[in-house]
């Protein structure tokens, strides 16, 4: 059972309020952009290759009045697991890991992931001792849970996966965030100054 | 006589100046002292990460959110993470600044680094990535200039420690 990638972003996005958002190489960061066209709340990190948790969580230890939703993808988590150990020593109750898992490498042509069948991600996360893990097969299921799942600086950090689709080609179809790497760090850090009164571009020495 | 502790409160010292509050590492062993220090100094927040470039994703996060980092590591580590520092870093202009250590050079006995005394430099040359070796403890302080250059030119900068420095003897 799975999530078709465009119902499922369509969903988050409709129930995104004032979180900060990350998002990782290839079909997040498109379908993200694709269903808000946000250009201030969001990250995109693409070519990130494992790294938009932990950027994410940079953001969300800096800023704890802050909530913080970093996606990705299974292809990345697949380089990088071990992440979720340094995930759950820091333990941000702001921050959401939603793993966004449809067995392929989606920002590259849909090929197959190692063990694709066998990979239990919730199973993984439970061996790195988290606790507070979701995960979502149907729209039913998310609609249901998102409140639990998302929602709230509850007691530390969350871990949600996502069983989705892989992109249809006319998902493929759709424009990569049309911004250059120092235009979504500006507007990004702007909006983190002004909403949250951080020093991220001035005073810095 | 060999002191790294000694070495170690001064390099930590650097990095309150700083205004480092979230320190990522990765041992290596000529860095141990400085890690630990790090990890017993209630001003920071110490994590150790799993792999080197899970320190780059932590510390370029904090930078968005206006707090000071350090991500501390060996040369090998920091010869993992070009791709981590171009497609982020270069990519986005975040600055970042490491720690890092000389490896494979003169004085090094460890024949599995001379790889490193080969090419760890030269592979940072290669990517334009700015350093400075501290092969002396009177330099030590030059880790605030590494770190604010770092800040004025939003891109990664590294301050490289010979052993003598590290154990004291430089």
């Amino acid at each position: 059972m799975s999530i078709p990638y465009r119902a499922a972003f369509q969903f988050l996005a409709s129930r995104w309020s004032n979180e900060l958002v990350v998002t990782s190489a290839g079909n997040s960061s498109q379908m993200w952009w694709e269903v808000t066209h946000d250009a201030d709340r969001v990250f995109y990190l693409d070519a990130s290759m494992s790294l938009s948790t932990l950027l994410g969580s940079g953001i969300a230890y800096g800023i704890p009045e802050a909530k913080v939703w970093a996606f990705m993808g299974d292809g990345a988590f697949a380089m990088n697991p071990g992440m979720l150990m340094v995930e759950r020593d820091l333990d941000l109750p702001n921050l959401t890991h939603v793993l966004v898992s449809n067995r392929v490498y989606g920002g590259t042509s849909d090929l197959d992931l190692p063990n694709k069948s066998a990979n239990d991600y919730v199973a993984m996360a439970k061996s790195m001792g988290l606790t507070r893990i979701w995960s979502f097969e149907t729209m039913n299921e998310l609609e249901n849970g998102f409140d639990e799942a998302f929602r709230g600086n509850a007691d530390g950090h969350r871990f949600v996966v996502l069983e989705v689709d892989p992109f249809t080609s006319d998902d493929h179809e759709i424009e990569e965030p049309p911004m250059d790497g120092p235009e979504i760090k500006f507007r990004f850090g702007r909006y983190i100054e002004k909403t949250y009164g951080a020093r991220v571009f001035t005073g810095q020495f | 006589m060999s002191n790294p502790a000694a070495v170690a409160k001064l390099i930590v010292q650097q990095a309150v100046d700083c205004g480092v509050e979230l320190v990522a590492s990765l041992p290596d062993n000529w860095m141990a002292s400085v890690i630990r220090e790090f990890d017993a100094d209630e001003r920071f927040r110490h994590l150790s990460v799993n792999r080197e470039e899970s320190a780059v994703g932590l510390c370029s996060g904090a930078f968005l959110s206006g707090t000071g980092s350090l991500a501390v590591m060996g040369a090998s580590g920091l010869m993992t993470l070009i791709y981590a520092i171009t497609k982020i870093n270069y990519t986005y202009e975040i600055p970042l600044t490491i720690l890092a250590t000389l490896r494979g050079a003169p004085g090094d006995k460890a024949k599995f680094h001379v790889s490193n005394g080969l090419y760890f430099l030269p592979a940072l040359d290669a990517i334009s990535l700015t350093y400075k070796v501290i092969d002396s403890s009177e330099k030590i302080p030059e880790i605030k200039s590494i770190y604010d250059h770092s800040r004025t030119v939003s891109r990664p900068t590294v301050a490289i420690f010979t052993r003598d420095v590290l154990r004291g003897d430089a």
